[in-house]
């Protein structure tokens, strides 16, 4: 039987997400978007080989003490996120959605969902590559294993989510590819502004630990270091102390990937922005 | 509806309709289309550019929303069960886009991966005459070559029910004619093909049925034969000297006149009765009738007539119920 269609907004991602997630699908084109990146030098260079430059950093001028091992890894997590997961996602599918590409596979069994988890995958995989990669690199050095790994590994996985999910929001409002070196500005910002207030006044400072950057920089202090608030080095947090230190940024942290991801679903775009 | 219906009809709308904006700058791009294509049959649906072709078919294929209106395709509904529709169809767009740093070969395997029951890579390759381009990057292919693969990937799934926005725009007569032969050979395999395109004489020699849009409506439907038919035929001249005796009004058979550009074109529903008449006036007025055609009506002169606004059977934007007559007024005032 046929039924009328009436302009129904609020099922409209229906299309896209109405059950049956293919993940043999959605590995299949993570595969070739992989493929695809490697042939795009410039995109290859930001995504892969950049964000191994913090980790270059640490081997450079390691010296054993905790609070500089821990400010190289969060960096290294800052720009995992940001350039292979958040900016290359983001000039990835701006670029696909303008040469109609998108709109293409959309006329096929291809579901909307397995086409942006195929577009973010292979970003994710070496971000989270690269995240793993520090705990070998750590361990050499001298500095700790992660103390609570649990707790690592969902700071890992939220922080991948959220600049995946901030990179198609991003993506509604960017006109081209071009566009996205400014367009992608703001999020960038609101990363690693955590990083820099070390520097500001204590109001400020309390403002900025808001950001999903400051939760990220203090999920890794008391998660991998032990770092307690405020502690330069000489960690004081055993084990069982991390869960209750971690609650304030861990809770920012899920509610910016909850934000992102809603900000997503409301703003997508398939079609070029004319 | 019976089950024995929905095997015979592929796809069923009815009162189909699609606003685009809000507000004061809404704009009605479908108003009230209602067609059925048969199972196994080729149709072309044909449009001016703007006549609401591609929004039609695109509310068809589930890509779209319907404003109102029923759409079911293979007795299912394109957006609801959406997965089974795109199973079982395959979609060319009017314009699309692939990757252009992957080759030929390696965007079909893309599209393999993604299709549930494919055909193999090489077989399509061999099908649309892209065996020697397969390790070609598609930044280099012509745009003959991109559409070929464009339908490699439309026909990948092995679709029952194939859904073509002007397959063959911007290609060489050629392929033009490989693509033709390729629907027809779809149509003997016991597809159901939904065509658009600009080619009226492709459709006129291809298409089992033609579906005539304008103005967001379907105004004409039909064989070839059949719209033809319905239609006036023409006489046109070149406007005798304004000193020469007036045209008379009540020529035989004579249905419509229009004089544009120094020229009179007069419509009637028996070509042979109206030139006779016409020609006799002529002989006795002494008067000599340059560039004299006759024409019986062919399916490019009722596509124009409609897309000029000509056709009296098709009503204007302003909906009045079509009484199917010709207004006589047309007639009086025709010589302006």
């Amino acid at each position: 039987m046929s039924t009328s269609a009436p302009t129904r907004p609020a099922t409209t991602t229906s299309s896209g997400s109405g059950g049956g997630f293919s993940t043999r699908r959605t590995v299949h084109m993570a595969r070739w978007n992989a493929v695809l990146l490697t042939r795009n030098k410039l995109a290859l260079f930001y995504a892969t080989a950049l964000p191994l430059a913090p980790l270059l950093l640490v081997l450079a001028g390691a010296d054993g003490d905790t609070g500089a091992g821990a400010s190289a890894i969060v960096s290294s997590v800052l720009v995992a996120g940001l350039f292979p997961v958040y900016y290359n996602v983001l000039s990835q599918f701006v670029n696909r959605r303008d040469e109609l590409v998108l709109k293409r596979m959309r006329t096929g069994e291809v579901r909307d969902s397995e086409l942006l988890a195929a577009i973010a995958l292979p970003g994710v995989v070496v971000a989270l590559a690269i995240i793993a990669l520090g705990v070998p690199i750590m361990a050499a050095l001298g500095q700790p294993w992660p103390l609570n790994p649990l707790l690592v590994a969902v700071m890992a996985l939220a922080t991948v989510l959220m600049f995946a999910a901030f990179a198609y929001w991003t993506a509604a409002w960017t006109r081209n590819a071009e566009a996205a070196q400014l367009t992608s500005l703001p999020i960038i910002m609101l990363a690693v502004i955590g990083q820099v207030s070390i520097a500001f006044p204590d109001t400020l400072r309390e403002i900025v630990s808001f950001t999903p950057g400051a939760a990220i920089t203090e999920l890794v202090r008391v998660g991998w270091f032990g770092l307690a608030e405020g502690e330069a080095s000489d960690p004081s947090l055993a084990f069982g102390d991390t869960w209750a230190a971690a609650g304030q940024p861990l809770l920012v942290l899920v509610a910016w990937t909850a934000i992102a991801l809603d900000l997503m679903r409301r703003s997508m775009r398939w079609e070029p922005r004319s | 509806m019976t089950t024995n219906h929905l095997s015979e009809t592929a796809i069923r709308v009815r009162g189909l309709r699609r606003t685009y904006g809000k507000g004061a700058q809404a704009f009605e791009a479908v108003r009230g289309v209602d067609l059925d294509v048969r199972t196994g049959s080729i149709t072309a649906l044909l449009g001016t550019n703007g006549a609401g072709k591609t929004s039609t078919l695109e509310m068809i294929e589930g890509l779209a929303t319907a404003s109102s209106g029923e759409v079911a395709v293979l007795g299912l509904d394109p957006v609801r069960d959406r997965a089974e529709v795109r199973r079982r169809t395959g979609v060319l767009l009017q314009k699309s886009g692939f990757s252009g740093d992957l080759t030929v070969r390696e965007t079909l395997r893309l599209w393999h991966g993604t299709i549930t029951d494919p055909q193999p890579v090489d077989d399509l390759l061999e099908a649309l005459s892209l065996g020697h381009r397969a390790d070609v990057r598609v930044s280099a292919l012509s745009g003959g070559e991109t559409r070929r693969l464009d339908l490699a990937c439309t026909l990948m799934g092995r679709p029952e029910l194939v859904f073509l926005d002007e397959p063959t725009t911007g290609l060489d007569p050629e392929s033009r004619r490989e693509v033709w032969q390729l629907v027809s050979r779809l149509r003997d395999g016991g597809a159901t093909v939904l065509v658009t395109t600009h080619y009226l004489a492709e459709a006129e020699s291809l298409a089992d049925r033609l579906e005539i849009m304008h103005a967001g409506r379907i105004v004409r439907s039909g064989t070839p034969t059949e719209i033809a038919e319905g239609h006036p035929s023409t006489i046109a001249f070149t406007t005798p000297a304004a000193a020469s005796a007036p045209l008379p009004g009540d020529l035989a058979a004579v249905t419509g006149a229009v004089e544009e550009q120094g020229r009179t074109t007069l419509e009637t529903s028996d070509l042979q009765t109206s030139l006779t008449a016409l020609l006799t006036w002529a002989e006795r007025s002494s008067l000599r009738l340059e560039s004299l055609e006759a024409r019986t009506a062919s399916l490019e002169s009722v596509f124009l007539a409609i897309a000029d606004g000509r056709d009296p059977a098709v009503e204007q934007p302003d909906d009045t119920p079509d009484s199917g007559t010709t207004d006589p007024a047309l007639l009086e005032g025709a010589t302006r």
